[in-house]
């Protein structure tokens, strides 16, 4: 790395390596992803798939010991039958043992593109598993919750990869060059910072074609999103570049003749990294939120794919609440944790790179 | 100073077309048009859907219907006709613009109100487990969606009957006095300002603290202990009127945010303020209804930035020159 | 409860002194409750949306209509009870024996809510504002026979008569469609071409007169309209004391179905006018400590099925290439594959699952939920996997590398896509469902929720689409000759392929010729007989494939009299004017 900017970015590693809520913050994270990832092999159905004989059915247990008292590693569910069905309460049958068995046979998933796998993590060979329950038409839960991890997760992340980069080019660009320049992309900047990106959102969605697949589409949204979400970035990268520019390295380099785009991308802009570093993390959780009321307003991921947004919405009844709590429960506390995640994990970065809190500035 | 306000004020003019432009262009994007869910009642014959077509304008070309909305607001200061209410826009939406700035203050007052206290004892007792658990309190909040805890609140509400379930005013609004008035009105507005509030209150109290800790460390603070006056007095005496200046800057930044920020707790809330009627809009397509809302929201925004540069003005005069 | 004492200090007019202080006209209306009531009181009902005009001639939307046919009355009603036409405004009209003359002898004495006598001169005007095609209101189209608007002419201002170039068999009820609005407020807005914009939600309240039961009293946008009755109505009990019993209605307008559940449990409201069957059991555990009972109302009139696209592209004005592939549109034009698709669905599974039991197999437009116009006889291809195996395979189709799905020569995989939209959560499960039996057969399908708008602009004009399924209400009054644009081959609801120039097949063009005779005739048995054969074409043809409809359960408070939810809608208004508060200790 350069040494202009390893001198002001990087002595906050060991520093974030020592904040234990954050490293911890960080893990979860990093772990949700591979899940996230590997939600087809992991999840025991598609995110599709009904189970017609068990509608609102709650999270099974687990039985490490059998009903003779043996203990087992491999823990067994019990197979249900429904025993009330206006109020869709199901009854164990301890006789109905199932093993839970790992790497059985499942619904058809593609592995790679073309090419077709139907072997799951765990299943049980006879019956079904429901670890996390069932919803109102009988889809598992822990599988559209690792599904919809795919959407949720990556919605952040597109985000601040789209918005981020035009930031910091344009915010360099204009920071930089200064003069007539610098006066469009910031006139350009006050245009967008005007709108009011949620009606935006609302009326893009509308205005997406959707023969695209649910998931893609959005994702697609939330590009165009982050497309008109980088003025605020590129604002205070501005700024930033501003004075850098007129520090004794930038000068000492212009003095040695190096080029404007070299100057800028070597010299400039790493020493932004800091500030880019925290900005993004904190704004991840803010894609996620807002996924979730898109979906909420049916005008996020469509149904039948699942994002845990529209998990969410589908139980927004006093009759899930009171009598299928599980179906508000594992939308929200995933949501929760994900979003305290990256919460913690920027307030960690924030403290670990830029110790006196200039971070704290900013409006939001 | 007067300079600097005409200027400002003519700049809002191409962000407003700018944002009218795109906001036009996006609608006749979308698929379908105001008619489209009319056009679904198969009593309906489609030489009725032409002719409505024809009479809303929407046979003609996208930009030939931009322009001639643009020479309505321009000579006539005609914001156009909301299709589905047959009622012009600007009547929709002066009425929900006032019940949004009702909530929006309401929200501020909570966000301010918690953010304050909160954050200068977390000053006070910097380091402590209170500290931290300030911090903790605030930060659980910012991760819980306002959706969710909405909707919480709303069954909540269902069940104890402590609180109405949603809307603005009761069902006697009519017939109640003054003080019964206000009371009403507060009730309803208790559960949609607590989850609007709630949310940008960790930014707050943190901005708070951290004012807070700079100016207890100040000389005159120093002095003030070595006088020695008690610590309540030097906290809010001394430290706390000194920690605001900034923040009132502050607040005036986030006016404007606040109008949007209501968004969400508007729908779950059933609030009639200006997002469920753009919402509402944005779902019929009823175009220039939505067209108004967004420039609207637009010029609370850049209102509130205003307001806010002004009040920087007048509190650092080094810059009312400028 | 409280408000009923509050209630004493109203404005004139909602207290039932000042009611009853205005005379009774000489031709009065008398329904039967059948209980007699009291007076007082008010009844509040959770709307999704909120009324968007007072204007009931320009209004076209569901909570505006809501309201309107409260506020509004036409020359004769659609009793949703009995589904039969019965008087209104009109106490009686004949017609010549050719039906294409029909006098309608006006209710004497009949006044607006401002007091304004209600003359043939309204009926009149009203028509005309109907058929003015500057305007052109929604029920124009349901009013002209042959393409030929009605002649009106008014010899004395009780008696209105009607000119039609044909004959129509559902022309006094139609009629009623048409709403009278007072001339002598509208008519000088109708001239200066203001008249979509008068009576509108902006208008306040006292100078909106109505001529029906009930007249505005007050109107908060975004949260409620409240109805207070009409002091000049002519509608009176069995003993003669003017009707509505209650003070108030009042429409809480709410953003959706949850919110209105939520305002239920509170106490808030005391009815919703839609829950969903998943809820029925909830709704009935509780009614006895939410002191309200949940309503069985019988089969509901809206009908569920997919079609498949036949649609054809327009090329210089005439009819092109299919809008589908060569492939598929193969196979969805040949009425062996649509009636494999229908023998491979089960239906039971789907009453069980999505509707939770709470739904019957039906085959037609006309559900079990229409008195005069369901025809038990009718049915499709039911469940009978085998024999839709044996179809498939009869047209070639065949697994012909054993992965479990049908092929046809080309080893073209047989599969399609079914759209729908993905706000209606049942429907979705119902697609997935269908997946499921289809794959049985050997058939892949692809489920795809798309928004509303989305689906309609598919479904109308871009046909970006292989199949799709929807539901489709029953237009009031519930009869066949309704549905024109859905069984006419022009029709742009015909949905399987929309507007064709001339029918496109053999079956098409017979359903076509029936259905004049059964809009036209104004025998019943020969109606009756052409509706059974075009039912039958269509299910033998399976231009569409039937799916089962939902049993209609509704919740509302205890403590009303002669309070009858029926399926039709509005489901709980219909006679909300003989509906009265029960005195405490019943």
């Amino acid at each position: 790395m350069n040494q202009a900017a390893g001198s002001r970015s990087f002595p906050g590693w060991w520093r974030l390596r020592r904040n234990r809520v954050a490293r911890v913050a960080g893990g979860c994270l990093a772990l949700f992803y591979v899940l996230a990832a590997a939600a087809p092999f992991l999840a025991p159905y598609d995110e599709a798939t009904m189970d017609r004989e068990r509608f609102y059915h709650p999270p099974q247990r687990l039985h490490f010991i059998d009903g003779a008292g043996r203990f087992h590693a491999m823990p067994r569910v019990y197979a249900t039958r429904l025993a009330d069905a206006s109020e869709w309460r199901y009854e164990e049958d301890p006789a109905g043992a199932v093993p839970i068995a790992l790497f059985v046979h499942g619904d058809r998933y593609p592995l790679l593109p073309g090419l077709w796998c139907d072997r799951h993590f765990f299943g049980v060979p006879r019956g079904s598993v429901h670890l996390l329950g069932t919803d109102a038409f009988g889809r598992d839960e822990l599988s559209r919750l690792l599904y919809g991890a795919r959407v949720s997760l990556t919605v952040g992340l597109v985000g601040i990869v789209v918005s981020f980069t035009l930031g910091l080019v344009f915010g360099g660009i204009a920071g930089y060059a200064g003069g007539w320049v610098d006066a469009v992309i910031m006139r350009l900047c006050e245009l967008l910072l005007a709108i009011p990106g949620l009606y935006l959102v609302i009326a893009l969605r509308s205005a997406f074609p959707v023969s695209l697949p649910a998931a893609r589409a959005y994702l697609a949204i939330v590009a165009i999103l982050a497309l008109l979400g980088w003025a605020a970035l590129a604002r205070v990268v501005r700024g930033m570049v501003l004075s850098i520019r007129r520090e004794p390295f930038v000068e000492a380099a212009e003095a040695l003749g190096a080029g404007p785009v070299r100057i800028l991308v070597r010299h400039i802009l790493p020493n932004t990294l800091s500030f880019v570093l925290v900005a993004a993390t904190v704004a991840v959780p803010g894609y996620i939120l807002g996924e979730v009321f898109l979906s909420f307003l049916g005008v996020g991921v469509q149904e039948p794919a699942a994002s845990w947004g529209n998990m969410l919405g589908q139980a927004r009844s006093l009759r899930v609440l009171t009598s299928f709590p599980w179906l508000l429960a594992v939308p929200a506390v995933a949501i929760f944790v994900t979003v305290m995640a990256f919460n913690l994990l920027g307030d960690g970065l924030r403290d670990a790179l830029d110790p006196r809190g200039a971070g704290e500035g900013e409006a939001r | 100073m007067r300079a600097y306000l005409i200027r400002r004020l003519l700049q809002t003019f191409p962000i407003l077309l700018g944002v009218s432009a795109l906001t036009f262009l996006l609608l006749q994007l979308a698929p379908g048009d105001v008619l489209s869910t009319l056009a679904q009642n198969p009593t309906i014959a489609a030489e009725t859907l032409e002719s409505l077509r024809h009479r809303f304008g929407l046979d003609q070309p996208w930009y030939v219907q931009y322009l001639l909305y643009l020479r309505n607001i321009a000579l006539h200061l005609d914001f156009g006709e909301s299709f589905t209410r047959h009622q012009p826009v600007f009547e929709v939406l002066r009425q929900s613009l006032g019940n949004t700035l009702i909530l929006a203050g309401a929200a501020a007052v909570v966000t301010w109100g918690l953010a304050i206290p909160l954050g200068v004892l977390a000053a006070a007792r910097r380091g402590s487990a209170l500290d931290r658990a300030l911090t903790a309190f605030a930060s659980i909040g910012l991760a819980i969606p306002e959706i969710l805890s909405g909707l919480l609140l709303l069954f909540l509400a269902a069940r104890t009957g402590w609180f109405p379930v949603g809307g603005m005013h009761g069902a006697d609004w009519d017939r109640l006095g003054a003080w019964g008035r206000a009371v009403d009105l507060v009730r309803h507005l208790a559960l949609p300002a607590l989850v609007v509030g709630f949310v940008p209150l960790a930014a707050r109290m943190r901005q708070m603290r951290s004012q807070m800790v700079d100016t207890l460390r100040r000389d005159y603070i120093t002095a003030a202990r070595a006088r020695g006056a008690s610590e309540s007095r030097v906290l809010f005496r001394h430290a706390l009127r000194n920690a605001l200046n900034p923040m009132i800057t502050l607040f005036g930044y986030t006016l404007g945010a606040l109008v949007s920020g209501s968004f969400v707790a508007e729908i779950v809330f059933s609030w009639p303020g200006l997002g469920r009627v753009t919402f509402e809009a944005l779902e019929s397509e009823d175009r220039y209804l939505v067209m108004g809302a967004v420039l609207m929201t637009t010029l609370v925004l850049m209102a509130g930035n205003l307001i806010a540069d002004l009040l920087l003005c007048v509190a650092d005069p080094r810059l009312r020159d400028a | 409860m409280l408000a009923i004492t509050l209630l004493g200090c109203g404005r004139p007019g909602s207290s039932p002194a000042h009611r009853l202080s205005v005379a009774l006209p000489p031709d009065t209306l008398t329904f039967d409750g059948p209980e007699l009531g009291r007076y007082g009181g008010r009844f509040v009902i959770a709307e999704t949306g909120g009324p968007r005009t007072f204007n009931a001639i320009m209004s076209n939307d569901q909570p505006s209509n809501d309201v309107n046919q409260r506020l509004f009355i036409g020359l004769t009603e659609f009793d949703l009870n009995s589904q039969q036409t019965v008087p209104s405004l009109a106490r009686s009209w004949d017609h010549t024996p050719d039906g294409r003359t029909w006098t309608f002898h006006l209710r004497r004495g009949a006044r607006f809510s401002d007091g304004h006598s209600l003359t043939a001169e309204d009926v009149l005007f009203s028509f005309a504002v109907v058929y003015d095609d500057s305007l052109h209101p929604s029920v124009q189209d349901l009013l002209k026979v042959n393409g030929r608007k009605f002649e009106l002419s008014a010899p004395d201002s009780h008696t209105v008569v009607f000119r039609l170039a044909g004959s129509m068999a559902l022309f006094p009820t139609l009629v009623g469609a048409v709403r009278i609005m007072p001339r002598h407020l509208l008519e000088p807005e109708w001239k200066r071409g203001a008249f979509a914009s008068a009576f509108g939600v902006g208008t306040p309240p006292e100078r909106i007169v109505s001529s029906g039961a009930w007249r505005l009293s007050r109107y908060v946008a975004g949260e409620r309209t409240v109805l207070s009755p009409n002091p000049y109505w002519f509608g009176v009990d069995r003993s003669g004391r003017r009707l509505p019993y209650l003070d108030e209605l009042v429409f809480e307008s709410v953003p959706d179905q949850n919110t209105a559940a939520l305002r239920f449990e509170a106490g808030e409201v005391d009815a919703v006018d839609s829950v969903r069957p998943e809820d029925y059991g909830l709704y009935e555990r509780r009614s006895k400590a939410g002191h309200f009972t949940l309503y069985d109302v019988g089969p509901s009139l809206i009908s569920n099925f997919l079609w498949f696209n036949l649609n054809r592209r327009e090329a210089a004005g005439k009819e092109g290439a299919p809008v589908v592939d060569g492939p598929h549109y193969r196979w969805f034009a040949d009425p062996r594959f649509r009636q494999a698709v229908s023998k491979a669905i089960d239906r039971d599974a789907i009453i069980r699952g999505p509707f939770f039991g709470f739904a019957f197999k039906n085959w037609s437009t006309m559900t079990k939920g229409s008195h005069a116009w369901y025809t038990p006889a009718v049915a499709g291809p039911d469940y009978d996997p085998e024999g839709s195996k044996r179809l498939l395979a009869e047209m070639g189709l065949r697994d012909r590398d054993g992965d479990g799905t049908l092929e046809d020569a080309d080893g073209r995989p047989v599969g399609f896509s079914l759209k729908t939209n993905s706000d209606n959560e049942t429907r979705i499960a119902i697609d997935n469902l269908i997946k499921d039996d289809l794959a049985r057969v050997g058939i892949q399908v692809t489920s795809l929720g798309v928004d509303l708008k989305t689906l309609i602009t598919n479904v109308r004009s871009d046909f970006d689409y292989q199949a799709v399924s929807l539901g489709l209400g029953s237009a009031v009054p519930s009869d066949p000759a309704m549905a024109a644009n859905f069984y006419r081959s022009s029709g742009a609801s015909h949905y399987w392929h929309v507007r064709q120039k001339r029918p496109a097949t053999d079956a098409e063009r017979q359903i076509d010729s029936l259905f004049e005779i059964q809009a036209d005739t104004l025998d019943d048995a020969v109606r009756h007989d052409a509706w059974r054969r075009m039912q039958d074409l269509v299910n033998q043809e399976c231009f569409v494939i039937w799916l089962p409809s939902q049993i209609v359960k509704l919740p509302v408070r205890d403590g009303f009299g002669n309070l009858h939810p029926v399926a039709l809608p509005h489901r709980i208004l219909w006679n909300i004017d003989r509906v009265f508060v029960r005195a405490r200790g019943r």
